[in-house]
């Protein structure tokens, strides 16, 4: 069967393999390949239109992306979403151990990518009844008190899968995360159906086994989209420049313009109102710690 | 003002350059860090001026300050807590922040200067009863001058700059 698509009706990429695009339109799914005319890389969320070959031809322009410094040598862009409503960055909260330092890399890039994010954190069930714990849900309502959404969850004791599925009613949200914190196992906990491959975490390095190789859009059945994505170690910065990384901290930016230079970076320079802002104690020096260190990395 | 947290289970990992040499902000020396020369992992402080940065908020390396003041020292004082065999507890200097008044406690390197540690301790005997007040009310006790009978000031300095056996 051939659906021809020559009227300019879009449909999503919800899959791709190496050479092959799993494109829906409607309530139909046809297999596609990239025309060797297009210039353009075509991502998982991409609106596309193809010819009577199903030869992807043309990208319609995207509303958003989500996307991170790729690994390795050279300086290139990976896109990790594209066309999404919002962003829910996973982490657990053991197994592996949370880095907050991580999480603020991927708010950061969220906020220049002009996504908003939601916090998961998930494996609650491992830090029930310590300290660890405690100190957990300290650092998420501080995190809430920056203006962050943030839901704690366990896949094993259900603890906050409905307040999750009800922040992810009518839109689509991309997974996001490092290997092994639990972004498949969250889809089958709203969709048990679905029953996608999780595996465990290794035992010596509590790393995950990078079990999801590739993105996939999954519709959730009581309403909403979810974007899986492979887990990812590193998440360096695309496209930041030093000057404007502060906008990626949304409780930083009231001080900036008031430091004595105005092309302070919020380091050593003295009259910094950021620094003024952690030493009273409104600015997490966590956050700042994030910022500085991110600001070395650019 | 928010109560941030201090993240011990989720702490994030060793902050970079922390063991690294430095210039001294205050008197512009260059300190080797190495802790073989030293004897402590986190050299802090110059050997020479005795005068460190505050960068440290809740402990030592964690490079969660963002004051950046100049700590001066203020005075000796000895470690709280552990006793060593012969009844004697470890020296330490007190350090305050030039900037924002915080009061931080160190441990005293190997090749830190006798006379200058010298001088830090008879200079502390004319700190303001204000300050000795502050102090005191952080359990901080300083030692006074006639204490000094101890055999880290009283030994020649080179003994502390010689390189150490193995
Ligand atoms: N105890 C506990 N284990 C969980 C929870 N959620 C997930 N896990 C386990 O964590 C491991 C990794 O889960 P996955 O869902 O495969 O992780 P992922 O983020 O999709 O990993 P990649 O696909 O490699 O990126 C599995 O063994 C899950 O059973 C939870 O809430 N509690
Ligand atoms: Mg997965
Ligand atoms: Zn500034
Ligand atoms: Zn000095
Ligand atoms: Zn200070």
């Amino acid at each position: 069967m051939n659906i021809e698509n020559t009227d300019p009706k879009p449909g999503v990429v919800f899959m791709r393999t190496r050479e092959t695009y799993y494109v829906q339109i409607g309530r139909e799914r046809i297999l596609c390949t990239a025309s060797t005319k297009l210039k353009q890389e075509i991502v998982v969320g991409d609106f596309v239109v193809w010819d009577d070959k199903h030869r992807i031809t043309t990208v319609r322009p995207r509303h958003n992306q989500f996307s991170r410094r790729a690994a390795g040598t050279g300086y290139q862009q990976q896109i990790i979403a594209a066309n999404v409503d919002q962003v829910l960055i996973v982490m657990s909260v053991a197994k592996p151990r949370p880095r907050w330092n991580l999480l603020d890399r991927y708010l950061v890039s969220a906020e220049f990518a002009v996504i908003p994010a939601l916090i998961c954190l998930t494996k609650m069930d491992l830090v029930q009844g310590t300290a660890q714990r405690e100190e957990i849900e300290a650092v998420a309502s501080e995190y809430a008190s920056i203006g962050y959404d943030i839901i704690l969850t366990s896949t094993q004791t259900c603890q906050g899968i409905d307040e999750l599925r009800s922040q992810i009613q009518a839109s689509i949200s991309a997974l996001v995360g490092q290997s092994g914190v639990g972004k498949t196992s969250l889809i089958n906990a709203l969709e048990p159906e679905l029953a996608l491959r999780t595996q465990d975490v290794s035992h010596h390095s509590n790393k995950g086994r990078h079990t999801t190789t590739t993105s996939q859009i999954y519709p959730l059945p009581a309403g909403g989209f979810m974007m899986d994505t492979p887990g990812i170690r590193e998440f360096g910065m695309w496209d930041m420049t030093e000057e404007d990384l502060i906008y990626g901290f949304p409780e930083m930016r009231p001080y900036q313009h008031a430091c004595k230079f105005s092309d302070c970076s919020h380091h050593e320079e003295p009259g910094c109102q950021v620094r003024q802002a952690v030493m009273e104690g409104d600015i997490s020096p966590y956050r700042y710690q994030s910022y500085l260190k991110l600001r070395e990395d650019l | 003002m928010t109560q941030f947290t201090r993240r011990s289970y989720t702490a994030p990992g060793k902050i970079d350059g922390t063991d690294s040499d430095f210039v001294c902000h205050h008197c512009g020396a260059y300190v080797l860090a190495n802790p073989v020369i030293s004897g402590v992992n986190n050299r802090n402080h110059c050997p020479y001026c005795l005068s460190s940065r505050h960068l440290d908020l809740f402990e030592g390396g964690d490079r969660l300050s963002a004051c950046r003041g100049s700590m001066r020292p203020i005075g000796l004082t000895f470690k709280r807590g552990h006793k060593k065999y012969d009844g004697q507890t470890e020296l330490m200097l007190v350090h305050e922040c030039q900037a924002c008044a915080t009061v931080s406690i160190n441990r005293i390197a190997r090749d830190d200067d006798v006379v200058a540690l010298r001088t830090v301790l008879e200079q502390s005997a004319g700190l303001s009863p204000a300050m000795q007040e502050h102090l005191k009310a952080q359990g901080i006790h300083l030692l006074e001058a006639t204490q000094s009978e101890l055999p880290l000031l009283t030994a020649p300095a080179g003994l502390y700059t010689q390189y150490p056996e193995a």
